[in-house]
Parts: C-alpha cells; structure tokens; sequence
C-alpha cells in the first residue's frame, strides 16, 4: 500500500546553548491509510519531536520525509501550511481550542481557512460535533467545556477536513481514566472510518488499543511489532 | 472564518481586556485630537476674526503691529488714493483713542474706535441701530460696557479723552445708538465705537487727520495680493499687510509656542496610545502562544495569523479613535474655555478649532500607531517556531 507519510533516515538535533540535543536518530518509518500506530518510550526520548516532523510542524536536520511521495523538506513554509491544513489533523495534550470561539466556531476554523463554502461548513461541523457526541455543546466555548469535551471537540477540529492522517500528542494526557477511555474509544472508531492514526503516549490502555507499536528510546526507535 | 472576523471575535468575546484597549487610546486618542486642534486653532480662530471685520489689507505707519506704532498722517488724502486704485473696493480709517467715563465713585477706561460712519462697520450691531447718519454724538457700545453701565439704546454717556500731554479736554456727550460686537474684544474690554472726527475731539484735535491704520476691502477680481502690491506701488512710505501676511507673522511669533507644545504633546500621547497596544498586544500574543502554534500547526498560514493580529490591533485602535473624537471635541470645550478665560484674550479667538484636516490627521496617526504597535507582537508571531512553542507549552 502507497505510503502517506514516510520518514528516511531522518534526523532532529536542536541546538542549546548546553551543546546540540539529538532528538531523533536516524529513524525510518512508514505510515500508510488504514495505520494505527502507537508510539511509545520514557520522556525525552523523542516521541513528540517524530510527532512533529511527521506533522510537517518541524523538519529533520537530516534524512528525508515524504508525503505522498513530496519531499516536505523540498516546500515553502505556505505549501507545509497547505498540506496540514488538508492531509494532516492535531490533536494536542492541552487541547490548544481558541478560547474565544465556540466548540463549534474551533471545528469551522480549518474549513474556512481551506475555503468550505459556508453551508457546507455549518453541515460538517454538526456532523463532526454529533460524532464526538457533542452536538449539543456547539454553541459552548472552551472554558465552560469539561477537560474530555474540550477534547473531543479537539479531534472534530482535527477532522474538519476530511485528513488522512490524524496525529495526537499524548491526548488523555489531562484527562481521568474514563474519559481518557471515551477519547480511545473515539480513535478506535476514527481509525476504524479509514483515517491513518499515530497516537504518542504513555497510557498503556491507549497503546495497547493501536495496532502497530513504536517504541522509542534516546530518539532512536528500538523496537516495532504489529499487535 | 476570515482573519477578520477572528480578529473581531477576539475583541468582542473578550470584553473586559477590549474595553480596557479601547478606552486607552480613546483617553490618548482625545488628548491627541486636542493637540491636533490646537496646533492650529489659534491660527484658524484669528484668520477668522480677521475675515469677520469684512477687509483682508491693513495699512499702517510702520512695520510694528496697529495701534502699536506711529499713526498715518494725512489720512484722508492717504485713504483716496487708495481708494482710487483699481484693485481697491472700500477703504475705512480706523483711529483708536483712550477715553474714560464716570462710574460711581470711580472712573472707567474705555476704548474709543474712530470709523468712517459711511462705511461698512468692522462691528456687528445686536441691539439698536449702527452710527451711520445719526452725526458725530452716536456711539455703539460693547455688551459687557452696556450691562456693566446699565446702558441700551437711546442712553446718554459722557466721555472724556485720555490724551496724555494734552490731558484736559472736556467731555463729550454721547448718545447710545446701538450694541455691537467687536470681533477682537476680550472679555472685560468696555469698547465704543463711533465718528472719526469724535476720536480726535476726545482730546480736542479737531484739526488733526491721523489714522492708527486703514482698512482696506480688495475687489473679489483683483485679491488681497493684488491690492496691497498696487497700495506699495502707490505709497512706498507705508506699510501694508494682507490678512494672509497676519495671519503668517502671528503663526511665526505669537501662536508659535501653542504649535510646539501641541506637536510635544501629540507626539507624546500618540507614543503611550502605541505602547498601551503594543502592550495589550504583546501580552496577549504571549498568553495565546499555544493557540497560536496550533493555529500554525492545523494549517493557517503564518500570513494569516499574522493579519489577524494586525486587524484586531486596527480593531482596538478603530474604536478608541473613534470614541476618541467626541470625548476629545468635549475636552477642547472645556479646555478652550479655561484657555479663553485668560486675561487679555479675545472673547471669539479659539484656541481649540475643528477642521477636517485635523481629523484626517488623527485617522492617519492612529493608523500609524496601530500597525507599529502590532509590529513587535506580529514578529513574535510570524517567527512563533511551532514544534518548539507546542512542546513548551505541553510542558508548562
């Protein structure tokens, strides 16, 4: 199967005034449609940095990253902007809504910016809201949402346009254990609808739900297994 | 969602951190108007006290202002000549004499204005009737003169002149014929006005034809300009000055000091109106910088999110410019009038004069100010490094 992102050899230093950081190691990886991919390992060992070059926020100082078969490194700050805003979805730990907009107003943001004609926005966003189960909470903002709904209204935004892939960043990470295990729940079903997801964390519940697992240490992946 | 309307619902669902921007630059913004209006409200006011007296050139003795220096002699002949240029509509001598009235116990200064009675009065009459025709013993007098005295029309008043050396002329009796409003009375000048001949009798110069300086009118055709280059032409021994040459060498001198404190306040206001939003911004950019990163990070361009900052700084600095205009037009009333109330100062002169240009100004500067107070926040944006702010702000 065609991969839709995949990483060669690549490598992530940052430097510090201490002496350059090596967080990621010469670490090849292949993520194609229909993936459900845990990642795993001690903090610091480079986890959320693959998150991150694999959701083209930041790119490898070495090796190569294709998606769909582009060279990420080869494209314009606008062209990286494009492709997250269609091909890739976030979900975060602290969820990251805009305080200002409502659950749903946060869902619309990407499909204005990839220009949705507005009805059809309105359309996709009921329909995201009522999968999360929060239909009835679009016209909430952020701080009168609990940690689990913010949540979730976190994935719908991450949906909004229909990605192929979808990353998340420790994303029970601030939630008790039922609604860490509703958000689960969530990404089952999201990976069962066809979306490719790479979930980073350090629940093993959550893990042990993906069907491929990463584990990481020192930035180096030391062992993949199929579950 | 446009960059717009983000921006707006970020100013509207954040009331309190908005009222507080907006009613900043509204305080500096007024501040700002004033000091636009006063910057040349003086010089605006004068020009328009000027034109009120209905002539744009004045011919005096010497270069010093009227009633400053030696006075024209041979007036008369001075004011047919000019009279006879073409370029010329109407001339008026004017002679300003001291005089003084019994008041009680006690004896009051006044002001005499000598004009021709035939020609058109550089006052406006309010009550009663002007002096034209009612021969050399009519006066018209001031307001302040008429409600300090108890005077109205058909009054009698008895004046006596102030003559210095030649102290001792009898007293005149006068008749009221009107009230009149005299365009550069202060407010507690006690003025008179009436026959030219009655300004030389206060001191009992019957004979003498001198004039402190002449009015002259300049045909709509030909212009002050016109006018007063064909007076040189005609008498190279006077001195003659256009409304426009005024109102020039009183900006350069006496309005000057109002120009220059009004450019160090503007400038002053208009820089705290800039820090207040480069602050409010800043501070709001750095409280949001996950957000942001997020923004980035699902696929706003930087673009984007960077003009949604500069539009919600227009935002903040649109509303506080505009509710800075009647806040500030309330400002200048209040402060014109403690500014009028000086002594010495003319009643109509204002300090504080509206003028659209002051308002396009305002407009302009608080543009400026808006797009260099989002100049530092849209930097921290524009070069928001997303992967690292998303891990700070994971771990923080």
């Amino acid at each position: 199967m065609t991969p839709i992102v995949e990483a060669r050899s690549i490598s992530r230093v940052f430097p510090m005034p201490a002496g350059p950081v090596t967080a990621l190691r010469d670490v090849s990886l292949s993520i194609a449609a229909g993936d459900y991919l845990g990642v795993v390992g001690p903090s610091g060992c480079g986890k959320s940095t693959l998150l991150h070059v694999l959701g083209c926020v930041d790119v490898p100082t070495s090796g190569m990253l294709l998606f769909h078969d582009r060279d990420v490194g080869s494209l314009a700050d606008t062209e990286r902007s494009r492709l997250r805003l269609r091909e890739i979805g976030f979900v975060f730990q602290r969820f990251f809504l805009l305080p200002m907009l409502t659950a749903a107003e946060n869902v619309e943001l990407p499909q204005a910016e990839a220009g949705a004609p507005r009805a059809e926005r309105r359309r996709r966003t009921m329909e995201l809201l009522e999968y999360v189960g929060l239909a009835a909470r679009a016209d909430h903002r952020p701080s009168e949402l609990s940690g689990g709904e913010m949540q979730r209204v976190a994935i719908a935004r991450a949906l909004a346009n229909r990605p192929r892939l979808l990353l998340a960043d420790e994303p029970t990470g601030e939630l008790d254990q039922g609604t860490g295990e509703q958000i689960a729940t969530l990404l089952d079903r999201l990976h069962a609808d066809g979306t490719a997801v790479v979930v980073v964390t350090h629940d093993p519940a959550i893990a042990g739900r993906a069907r491929r697992l990463l584990r990481m240490r020192d930035g180096r992946i030391v062992d993949e297994a199929p579950r | 969602m446009r960059a717009l309307r983000l921006a707006w619902l970020t100013v509207v669902r954040q009331p309190a951190r908005s009222c507080l921007g907006i009613l900043g630059v509204a305080a500096v913004g007024a501040l700002l108007f004033d000091m636009l209006l006063l910057s040349r409200g003086l010089i605006l006011s004068f020009r328009d006290l000027l034109d009120r007296a209905g002539f744009d050139v004045r011919v005096v003795a010497s270069d010093t202002l009227p009633f400053n220096g030696p006075r024209l002699e041979d007036a008369t002949a001075l004011a047919r000549l000019i009279a006879s240029l073409p370029e010329v509509e109407a001339v008026q001598q004017v002679r300003v004499a001291d005089a003084e009235t019994a008041s009680g116990d006690f004896r009051r200064r006044i002001e005499f204005v000598g004009a021709d009675p035939q020609a058109r009065p550089m006052w406006t009459i309010v009550a009663g009737q002007d002096i034209a025709g009612r021969g050399e013993a009519a006066l018209v007098i001031n307001r302040h003169l008429a409600e300090t005295l108890r005077l109205s029309p058909g009054s009698s008043m008895s004046l006596t002149g102030r003559c210095g050396e030649a102290q001792g002329a009898p007293p005149l009796a006068f008749t009221v014929a009107g009230i009149a409003e005299f365009p550069f009375d202060t407010a507690t000048a006690d003025t008179v006005a009436g026959a030219l001949s009655a300004a030389g009798r206060l001191c009992g110069r019957t004979t003498e034809d001198t004039a402190d300086l002449l009015v002259v009118r300049s045909r709509p055709d030909a212009g002050a300009d016109a006018a007063a280059a064909a007076i040189r032409r005609a008498r190279r021994d006077v001195h003659v000055v256009t409304s426009d040459d005024l109102v020039q060498q009183f900006n350069r001198t006496q309005f000057s000091y109002f120009r220059q404190i009004s450019v160090v306040l503007a400038t002053v206001t208009l820089f705290f109106g800039f820090l207040l939003i480069a602050v409010l911004l800043t501070v709001s950019v750095n409280q949001h910088l996950g957000e942001i990163a997020t923004l980035r990070a699902i696929g706003l361009t930087r673009r984007r999110v960077v003009s949604g900052i500069v539009w919600e700084s227009a935002m903040l600095v649109g509303a506080g410019g505009i509710l800075a205009l009647p806040l500030g037009t309330a400002l200048s009333v209040w402060l014109d009038r403690i500014l009028r109330s000086m002594p010495g100062v003319p009643t109509d002169l204002h300090f504080f004069v509206f003028e659209p240009r002051a308002l396009v100004i305002h407009a302009l500067l608080l543009a400026m100010a808006a797009i260099a107070a989002a100049a530092y926040p849209v930097r921290i944006v524009a070069a928001l490094p997303i992967a690292a702010t998303l891990r700070r702000e994971a771990v923080s």
